[in-house]
């Protein structure tokens, strides 16, 4: 194992060097000592300062997420009660419960629903987006910053600018919407029948961002040449992209899906905000949001964290499918 | 040779285009949301709407600052936000240091351990962790949400710091070790000041995620007093007749400090971290 010493590097001026000059030949014995103890000794004074500087990160990890994770297996063979201290062992009997309740089978395929068309469309748009912005254009930094920014603001904030847009008496889209005729009457965004595609069109308003900040990033780091020879065998741009940029992204378009249906199926705040005073909640109620209301509208922190413990198997599987199915792209990411 | 010409300009217009349909739907929202908020009230709710408004007026941010506890919300998200990003960037420095400059058993099991809890999400952390503080005697107080926000962002601060750390050529730091100074010393004066950049771009991704948090402190703080912002404009709409003027103009004050924070560091996230350096 050879290593340099960058000749250009000036050192910082030390307390143990003090002549700056002269005696290098010390300074290089120096080294060659330290290098031979590197090659030879198990360098335990290294592994124990590597363990001492990760030992407080990897502490709080483990008391402020593992161990929460691990309690909520525990909490789900319980019955408790959210705000009194006591609780008795019932075994399967929340997930017993769960399997013959109905609302349980409804919020599944609610945030089935909300997950699959937010997921496709935030990767269509952001894919999209990330092809026109990596091209050269005037405003281009500026442009891309703007697009970006939906993604960083809080969902509170995502939440009550589409409220407002979509009020059903107010709202400025339903406004557009009867000028140009398209509808007659107000279209009632946030009731029952409209409010899963309310929620669907805010969440990917709010989120494809993400998508094509990840494709960007990607995108920069192919090699114009590629392009450049394709250009003059006189491909199509559609066929450059099929070509070319397609299998250069398939590894992070992987990475990204993955975070993206992880993020979307457990996605919380976005679809309570939406739904919570609008009156239809209900027929937004996807997993997440039956868990929470478990726990804090009907006390049964037992049942809650049964959901919980549910979605995270839920996930656990579908990754392990997603990886055997697109083992290549896994890869290649 | 014409039609070359032809197609190319045309190739220029749909980008243009295409661009421009982005940039607007991105930035409509909240043009109406400042637009709103700079209307007296009975301009909110007039048909048709105004999209400049005719009397503009600062009353909705007076009543927000005088009739609402918005300033205590922003005091307390400052407080607990700013703590937790400390915390979090202590450890995370170190244990980033420690990922990448130390070798030792179990360092890559330990790297995918941290990258496993980065995809966690919080509601499936929240409800065990709101018994657990119960049962801690904490609930309903700063610490127990300054843990909470550490809890999510301790991962995600973690991967960014090492991803950092490993673009730093750790050559420097052996030259300098190798010209005397200790390891600490080299890590003073040579590694900090390479990193700090990095330390300050990741600090505010990790504040912006604090800052932004709902259901941590929707679930663990129930005094008024304490809330976050997030919660506590949410609470502004538990009145009879929703103001939309005043709900407008709470929304601006918290999208500010957010915008000021990434036009700071947006040049980080296209330029090489990538989707590190976002979660949610």
């Amino acid at each position: 194992m050879k290593r340099q010493v960058n000749p250009e590097f000036q050192p910082v001026p030390s307390s143990r060097t003090k002549t700056p000059s002269g005696n290098m030949a010390e300074e290089s014995g120096a080294y060659l000592w330290k290098s031979s103890i590197a090659k030879t000794g198990p360098k335990r004074r290294d592994q124990l300062a590597g363990y001492l500087t990760i030992s407080p990160a990897l502490l709080l990890i483990l008391a402020l997420t593992l161990y929460p994770v691990a309690y909520s297996i525990w909490l789900s063979l319980l019955e408790k009660h959210s705000f009194f201290p006591q609780e008795r062992f019932v075994g399967l009997e929340n997930y017993i419960y769960l399997w013959k309740d109905p609302e349980f089978w409804t919020s599944l395929w609610l945030g089935i629903v909300y997950s699959g068309w937010t997921i496709l469309f935030q990767v269509v748009l952001g894919v999209a987006a990330a092809l026109i912005l990596n091209e050269t254009f005037w405003g281009r930094g500026l442009a891309r910053a703007i697009v970006l920014f939906p993604y960083m603001i809080p969902t509170i904030v995502a939440v009550i600018l589409w409220k407002w847009l979509l009020n059903d008496t107010y709202g400025i889209v339903n406004y557009w919407l009867m000028a140009i005729g398209i509808i007659m009457d107000p279209f009632c965004w946030l009731g029952a029948d409209h409010i899963m595609l309310s929620v669907i069109l805010m969440s990917i308003w709010q989120f494809f961002p993400f998508v094509l900040l990840s494709i960007l990033a990607r995108l920069q780091t192919i090699s114009p040449e590629l392009y450049e020879a394709a250009k003059v065998d006189g491909a199509s741009a559609f066929s450059r992209f099929i070509h070319i940029t397609l299998p250069q992204i398939r590894g992070i378009l992987f990475v990204v899906i993955l975070l993206r249906s992880i993020w979307m199926f457990t996605k919380f705040d976005t679809v309570w905000l939406m739904g919570e005073g609008a009156g239809a909640g209900r027929f937004i109620r996807t997993l997440p949001v039956y868990a929470y209301m478990r726990t804090l509208t009907y006390y049964q922190a037992g049942l809650g964290a049964a959901l919980a413990v549910i979605m995270f198997g839920i996930l656990v599987v579908t990754t392990v499918i997603y990886f055997r199915l697109f083992r290549e792209e896994a890869d290649i990411g | 040779m014409n039609r070359w010409r032809f197609q190319r300009i045309s190739n220029r217009i749909l980008l243009y285009i295409g661009a421009g349909l982005f940039v607007l739907q991105a930035v409509f929202p909240f043009f109406w949301m400042v637009s709103t908020s700079l209307k007296p009230h009975v301009e909110v709710f007039a048909q048709p709407p105004s999209f400049i408004p005719h009397q503009p007026t600062l009353d909705n941010f007076k009543r927000l600052f005088t009739a609402t506890n918005f300033l205590t919300y922003f005091r307390n998200s400052l407080i607990v936000s700013g703590l937790a990003v400390l915390l979090t960037m202590v450890v995370s420095t170190a244990g980033a240091y420690s990922l990448t400059r130390y070798q030792y058993y179990g360092r890559e099991k330990i790297a995918g351990l941290i990258l496993c809890t980065y995809m966690f999400a919080p509601i499936m952390v929240v409800i065990p962790f709101f018994i657990l503080v119960k049962k801690g005697g904490i609930e309903n107080t700063h610490l127990a949400l300054i843990l909470a926000f550490t809890s999510f962002c301790l991962p995600f601060t973690l991967w960014l710091m090492r991803a950092f750390f490993k673009t730093i050529p750790v050559q420097l730091e052996e030259a300098a070790m190798v010209d005397g100074a200790g390891r600490i010393r080299a890590v003073i004066y040579v590694v900090m000041p390479l990193a700090l950049p990095g330390i300050i771009a990741t600090s505010i991704f990790t504040f912006i995620l604090a800052w932004n948090d709902y259901i941590f402190t929707r679930i663990l703080i129930t005094s008024d007093e304490l809330k976050t912002l997030p919660v506590g404009v949410q609470d502004l709409f538990h009145s009879a007749l929703i103001d939309w003027g005043l709900i407008m103009s709470a929304g601006m004050m918290i999208t500010i400090p957010a915008l000021l924070f990434f036009v700071t560091v947006q040049r980080y996230l296209i330029r090489g971290w990538g989707a590190g350096a976002v979660k949610g």
